[in-house]
């Protein structure tokens, strides 16, 4: 077996054995399960009764950016310690002492936080696909679909925060992070926000508005969000640039990865 | 065969190892002597690519030491060793082994095999948090001897052992000569390393002050602790 694979094994392994995982997962299961009384209809809104079927499609779709935000949280938390930790207690020696290369460490090491990650977040926005699905009826079609997309944005907030924590303390890596992925929620938040149907009906100037172009460069983490949001309402998403956000975040994991592999090349063990 | 050509490595303006060349033969049985700071682990993590030289070249067995091929059969135990706290020595021996290429059944005999030969045989299944320093050295030998390497770079691999363990590491040193296994062995131990060891090296400052066979190292009633001293206290004056 290649080593990046067996890497990335040990690495979702080793995650896995802390209790707290299974706490958390747990947890969160609990809160999604506690809050399917919402999708009980008996909502009026400007005068007119809202069906299960809509209320649940609305509240499913703010859990799972609920999800996701938390998700970040997590991740960050997750990829700060990466190498920290491994130097610590001899991981890295025990991969690199035998014909290791230090890209395939690095990748699986990355690969297998965001592997887990991923599965976690699928799991939670499994549980609040198929309890819409068992309390309405309703099959959100694009749900899972979205919360893949999703997972990409986690790999980026991974790749980020271990490229970070080779230069920066584990927890200011984590921390400036938060603040990339917050500069993004202002900048892409807004541009969605002028282009909303309530902004555009009220002040239909703002369609003409062209965002900075640092802003169009800037990750796209929020609009996978937002696209991701499109493809469970198959509402239209509004793209800023005339680059797609997955390809503008593909761009950014691609050169952060490239970066930290140079950089962990360099670093003495 | 390792060839270490012109090796400096810097840290800072402070030389950790300087212009140090010397060559050791395969199935050679060779001790890096020291004091502290001397320089010998610096070479060690060179040797394992932890560390790259600041100038000079080393070479094992025809490839450059920075190529991870040339790690493929090597057994290492570092100066203190670390084993994650979260694995067993069980876990810990078969991720070497599987990382060597082995894997099933192999994987479980090879790892039975070193489990033995370092008398660790039914503590490998307690987490490595609750062994001792000198299990966990044992375990770490147990790591390195996995696979039939050609090549141990034991970094003071008695250091916490009890006196049985030093009398078996010895025996497995012994065992290993007589096997063609090329050992470098960097140790304060001056009584274990004359009786394990067939070359040395005294390293001071980053630089080796001699380097040849005990035999000729060690003359008349002298100990290697006696030349070890007098070459230290002739630097230092």
């Amino acid at each position: 077996m290649n080593n990046v694979i067996k890497i990335t094994v040990y690495t979702m392994r080793d995650q896995m054995r802390h209790k707290s995982f299974y706490v958390l997962l747990g947890l969160s299961i609990l809160f999604i399960l506690s809050i399917r009384g919402c999708y009980d209809g008996g909502y009026t809104v400007n005068g007119k009764m809202v069906d299960n079927a809509t209320v649940a499609w609305h509240v499913s779709k703010i859990v799972f950016h609920l999800i996701a935000a938390g998700m970040f949280l997590m991740v960050s938390m997750l990829s700060m310690k990466i190498f920290s930790r491994d130097h610590e207690d001899g991981s890295v020696v025990l991969f690199l002492s035998r014909s290791v290369f230090r890209w395939q460490y690095v990748l699986g090491r990355v690969t297998g936080t965001w592997a887990l990650c991923l599965v976690f977040m699928f799991i939670l926005h499994l549980t609040i696909f198929l309890t819409v699905w068992a309390k309405t009826g309703t099959f959100i079609s694009g749900y899972l679909t979205a919360s893949l997309v999703c997972s990409i944005n986690l790999l980026f907030v991974i790749a980020c925060v271990c490229f970070l924590s080779l230069f920066l303390p584990d927890f200011i890596s984590a921390f400036f992070t938060m603040g990339i992925l917050f500069v993004g929620f202002i900048s892409d938040g807004g541009y969605q926000l002028i282009n909303s149907d309530i902004v555009r009906s009220a002040v239909p100037s703002s369609i003409n508005l062209e965002p900075a172009l640092w802003r169009i460069l800037y990750p796209k983490v929020f609009m996978v969000q937002a696209y991701a949001d499109a493809i469970i309402g198959k509402s239209e998403f509004h793209n800023m640039g005339p680059f797609h956000p997955l390809l503008n975040l593909s761009f950014f994991i691609l050169l952060i990865m490239t970066l930290m592999l140079v950089c962990f090349n360099r670093k003495e063990i | 065969m390792i060839i270490l050509d012109s090796v400096t490595k810097k840290f800072g303006a402070f030389a950790a190892v300087d212009n140090v060349s010397y060559t050791i033969q395969k199935g050679e049985s060779f001790a890096l002597l020291g004091p502290n700071g001397a320089g010998k682990t610096t070479i060690v993590r060179m040797l394992l690519d932890f560390i790259n030289p600041s100038s000079g070249s080393i070479t094992i067995n025809g490839l450059p030491a920075s190529d991870p091929e040339s790690r493929k059969h090597i057994g290492y135990i570092a100066e203190q060793h670390m084993i994650p706290p979260y694995l067993s020595g069980f876990e810990y021996l078969s991720r070497h082994a599987s990382l060597i290429g082995l894997s099933g059944k192999d994987a479980e005999k090879e790892v039975d095999r070193v489990l033995e030969i370092v008398s660790m045989k039914g503590l490998e299944r307690k987490n490595s948090a609750a062994y001792s320093r000198g299990m966990k050295q044992r375990i770490a030998l147990g790591a390195a001897l996995l696979g039939q390497p050609m090549l141990l770079i034991l970094d003071e691999p008695i250091t916490g052992l009890d006196p049985i363990g030093i009398r078996d590491v010895r025996k497995i040193l012994e065992n290993l000569r007589g096997k063609g296994v090329t050992v470098i062995l960097n140790s304060h131990l001056l009584s274990e390393v004359e009786k394990t060891c067939e070359t040395a090296a005294i390293m001071y400052k980053g630089k080796i002050l001699i380097k040849d066979t005990i035999n000729a190292i060690v003359k008349g009633h002298e100990t290697l602790e006696d030349v070890f001293v007098r070459y230290i206290e002739h630097e230092n004056e």
